[in-house]
């Protein structure tokens, strides 16, 4: 059927733990643990995979909780449900695709060197006269970049005080209307 | 059809359960389960106790084999662990250490 390269974890198999391939495989059944595969790697639209998966290429139309990364390539097909990272070179999103995460492309260690080097060029601008608008968006390009440890904390500050704010709210507002009702009562006292 | 197979360049440790067929040519490490029948390829390593309906063993094997139907040990298979099954077919070749229980 399929060439000896290739595994099946066919529908109806659960593997729990870890999976390390030289050729391809494909995910058609249930695995938790850790997927590396050096070739390609598909889940299929009824493979279930909560673990992250590391392979050439990564093809998903199927549900997959955990981080993504192809050396070469992602592709989420029409169907796909992913939770977790995305990163490779190149990423494709078919229409139909769902996904809740971070996505790289490109390599991750060049995007990590750019904060380092940014500081640098925003330094080098500030001592050469007034050229920091055209040099400055590449730090802040690279502060994004470099962000996503920085957004999980960020991400629970606003809601604080998001539900702060509505406290502070009502506040004003009461005693406004109070106010409006005392004046309103006055009002029609006189 | 719907076979799983784990191929020849594939190494998994843990546990591995299935309803259906499994055909392993790679190595196994942990445990593996089937409801189907098992088959242990040439150049298969397995260091896992198996259960399945059926069992054939042509690689290498370390682990207890259950099956509720029948184990074949093909000739150039090797299993060190012990055997619980209905039917125990052992080929010229074959090489075995442990015990057999046939629930006689």
């Amino acid at each position: 059927m399929a060439p000896k390269d290739t595994s099946i974890i066919a529908a109806g198999t659960v593997i729990r733990g870890r999976i390390q391939s030289d050729g391809d495989l494909e995910i058609h059944g249930h695995v938790e643990g850790t997927v590396e595969v050096a070739g390609h790697l598909v889940v299929g639209p009824d493979g279930m995979v909560k673990s992250d998966l590391a392979a050439q290429s990564v093809v998903v139309a199927g549900a997959v909780s955990g981080n993504l990364r192809g050396s070469e390539r992602v592709v989420l097909e029409d169907g796909a449900r992913v939770v977790g990272d995305v990163s490779a070179p190149s990423i494709g999103i078919r229409p139909g695709a769902k996904l809740r995460g971070r996505v790289a492309t490109g390599e991750a260690p060049a995007a990590e060197a750019r904060p380092a080097r940014s500081p640098a060029a925003a330094v080098a601008s500030k001592s050469t006269a007034r050229q920091a608008p055209v040099v400055a968006p590449p730090p802040r390009v690279a502060a994004k970049v470099s962000a996503p440890p920085v957004t999980k904390p960020a991400a629970t500050p606003p809601a604080v005080r998001a539900e702060a704010a509505p406290k502070r709210a009502p506040e004003p507002v009461v005693p406004a209307l109070q106010k409006r009702t005392k004046k309103a009562q006055k009002r029609r006292a006189r | 059809m719907a076979a799983t197979v784990i191929g020849p360049g594939i190494t998994i440790e843990g546990e591995v359960s299935s309803d259906d067929e499994v055909i392993v040519g790679g190595t196994l490490r942990g445990k593996l389960e089937s409801e189907g029948a098992v088959t242990v390829e040439g150049d298969a390593v397995v260091e896992a106790d198996i259960a399945a309906q059926s069992v054939a063993i042509g690689g290498h094997v370390t682990g207890n084999v259950t099956a509720n139907d029948r184990v074949d040990l093909l000739s150039g298979g090797r299993l060190v662990g012990d055997v619980k099954a209905a039917r125990l077919t052992i080929a010229d070749g074959a090489v075995f250490k442990g015990n057999v229980d046939m629930e006689v």
